[in-house]
């Protein structure tokens, strides 16, 4: 399905994402050290590592949900934008899927999906719900749009909340655990959402444990721990051949391979 | 999690009751009935015994100008009450939105403010505009001397309360907000605020009726509400006792309306998920 696929714009070589010796602290605690990486366009890349290791706190970094102390985060080779029209506008751009999904309590799922598009890119309440109903037929809850979160099941939830962040038309996707607050059986029509997207071209940077998702749609593995980035390879490479003993161990932890 | 989500506070802090407890629950309610019963024929007997029950006590409800009179008073009452009750909405709002808008000067000020009139009694308020405008030489309407001090009182509590609907929306809802690139004002306005409002209903329903209440001092800038009519009439009849009672059994019907209308109003406004 190319319907996924991003509005393709020229907008050079540089990678959609880049992170430059990024440092960040929570108070004494060194959350991110020294973290570099590039995403280039179309490129998944999938983020694993023991919690507390600052996968949360990078992918919030890269939309500023959080500041960072140095380095540099460029978005297709721009910089960051700190505050105003501008970083609302680069966040417009950057599609983020939380783990509590996060959709707003108070309104349809319908209006979840349209607010962005008319608040921010000031579309008509036409234009955006048809986007919208297109959009959530592909990812399945139509049947759902006029219905309140809390009457939808977690997987419901999640693909609505993917739907919100791609009615913006987004250069990229950041997800934070997806799957992590879903029961099982719910887990796999979160992930074939995400694996569609992927393979229409989608940039994502994914957060996930869901080792047989990495091996399918990524094209890199990034291993975090202690707010570094310790090693990164091929999905196959990784999850076959770790090579320092803290991705080994936690591999093991996980029951991986 | 959406099974919690529905649950509400009620059914989360009162387990639904087994036979026994049924059982005690009816003998509990039945004893109770019985005092209560008892209490209101000895207080009634105790008004026969002192001759409040007497026709000259009670003769003058019979008359169509009495209630006219009181009519009146109601329709003064409803008006400042609700003049009172719509500024204190928008300045309570007002307060809180400055005091947490993240700018220094302003967040300070409107804390002071908020602070302040939440502090202050509200008679203490009314005799300020009572007394200070009339000092500069500004004449004001007593229903402007009564509307703006139960006003500004109500504000303080209001922005309190708006303050804690705000803080009891998860932060998840502004971070997906933000992320869609909503400016932190559209976040507030579209976001946050309807699902603040949502939580804080009931004491704004209790604030409501906390207004009404405070409009009974009236009679300090002779505004002619209920309380201060049926004042006047209980000097020309010289009804004390029944007069407070009837009186008292309106004020009841408002706020008992005040709680039914925002009921009501909270259905329509389709409030599912929080109860
Ligand atoms: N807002 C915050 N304030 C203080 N410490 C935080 C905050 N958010 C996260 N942390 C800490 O930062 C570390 C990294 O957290 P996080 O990025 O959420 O890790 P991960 O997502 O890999 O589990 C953890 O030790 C966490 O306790
Ligand atoms: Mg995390």
């Amino acid at each position: 399905m190319t319907d996924l696929s991003v509005a393709e714009k020229d907008a050079g070589t540089a990678p959609v994402i880049e992170l430059r010796h990024v440092d960040k602290h929570f108070g004494d605690l060194h959350v991110l050290r020294d973290v570099c990486l590039s995403v280039g366009r179309g490129e998944v890349v999938v983020v694993i590592g023991p919690s507390g290791s600052g996968k949360s706190t990078m992918c919030r970094t890269i939309n500023r949900l959080e500041t960072i102390d140095s380095g540099e985060i460029l978005i297709e080779g721009q910089p960051l934008p700190q505050e105003g029209r501008e970083l609302t506008r680069m966040r417009a751009e950057l599609g983020m899927v939380f783990q509590q999904f996060n959709l707003f309590a108070h309104m349809s799922i319908l209006d979840n999906v349209t607010l962005g598009p008319r608040e921010v890119l000031g579309q008509s309440k036409e234009e955006a719900e048809k986007y919208a109903m297109e959009l959530l037929e592909r990812v399945g809850v139509a049947e759902q749009a006029h219905k309140v979160p809390a009457q939808l099941s977690g997987g419901q939830q999640q693909r609505a909340a993917i739907a919100r962040s791609l009615a913006m038309r987004p250069k990229a996707m950041l997800f934070d655990e997806p799957t992590s607050a879903l029961d099982p059986e719910m887990i796999n029509e979160v992930l074939d959402v995400m694996v569609e997207l992927a393979r229409g071209g989608m940039t994502m940077i994914v957060v996930t444990h869901e080792m047989g998702f990495a091996r399918r749609v990524a094209d890199r593995v990034v291993f975090m721990a202690d707010g570094q980035i310790v090693e990164e390879g091929s999905p196959d490479d990784f999850f076959d051949h770790p090579r320092s003993q803290r991705a080994r161990d936690f591999l093991d932890s996980i029951g991986g391979h | 999690m959406s099974a919690a989500r529905t649950l509400s506070m009620r059914d989360a802090l009162y387990e639904a009751p087994g036979p026994k407890t049924r059982h005690r629950v009816r003998i509990g309610t039945a004893v109770s009935a019985v005092v209560v019963l008892l209490a209101i024929a000895a207080v009634i007997r105790q008004f026969w015994v002192t001759g409040q029950l007497a026709p000259r006590y009670w003769s003058l409800f019979l008359q169509w100008t009495t209630w006219r009179f009181l009519g009146q008073g109601l329709l003064g009452t409803v008006a400042v009450a609700l003049t009172a009750g719509a500024i204190a909405l928008v300045l309570g709002l007002t307060l809180m939105l400055g005091r947490t808008s993240g700018v220094r000067p302003l967040a300070a000020l409107c804390r002071v403010v908020t602070d302040f009139f939440r502090g202050v009694p509200s008679l203490l308020l009314i005799y300020f505009f009572f007394f200070v405008p009339a000092q500069l030489g500004l004449k004001m309407p007593s229903f402007w001397m009564l509307a703006l001090p139960v006003a500004l009182a109500a504000s303080g509590v209001l922005a309190e309360v708006f303050r804690a609907g705000v803080n009891a929306v998860p932060k998840g809802q502004v971070e997906a907000a933000l992320s869609i690139g909503l400016s932190r004002a559209q976040t507030m306005r579209r976001v946050v605020l309807p699902q603040a409002v949502r939580y804080v209903i009931p004491s704004l329903i209790a604030q409501l009726v906390v207004v009404v209440k405070d409009t009974t001092v009236a009679y300090v800038v002779s505004f002619p509400d209920l309380m201060q009519n049926a004042r006047v009439l209980i000097t020309s009849y010289d009804a004390l006792v029944s007069m407070y009672l009837v009186i008292a059994v309106i004020y009841i019907l408002i706020n008992y309306a005040i709680n039914k209308a925002s009921v009501y109003v909270a259905h329509r406004t389709g409030v599912k998920i929080i109860r």
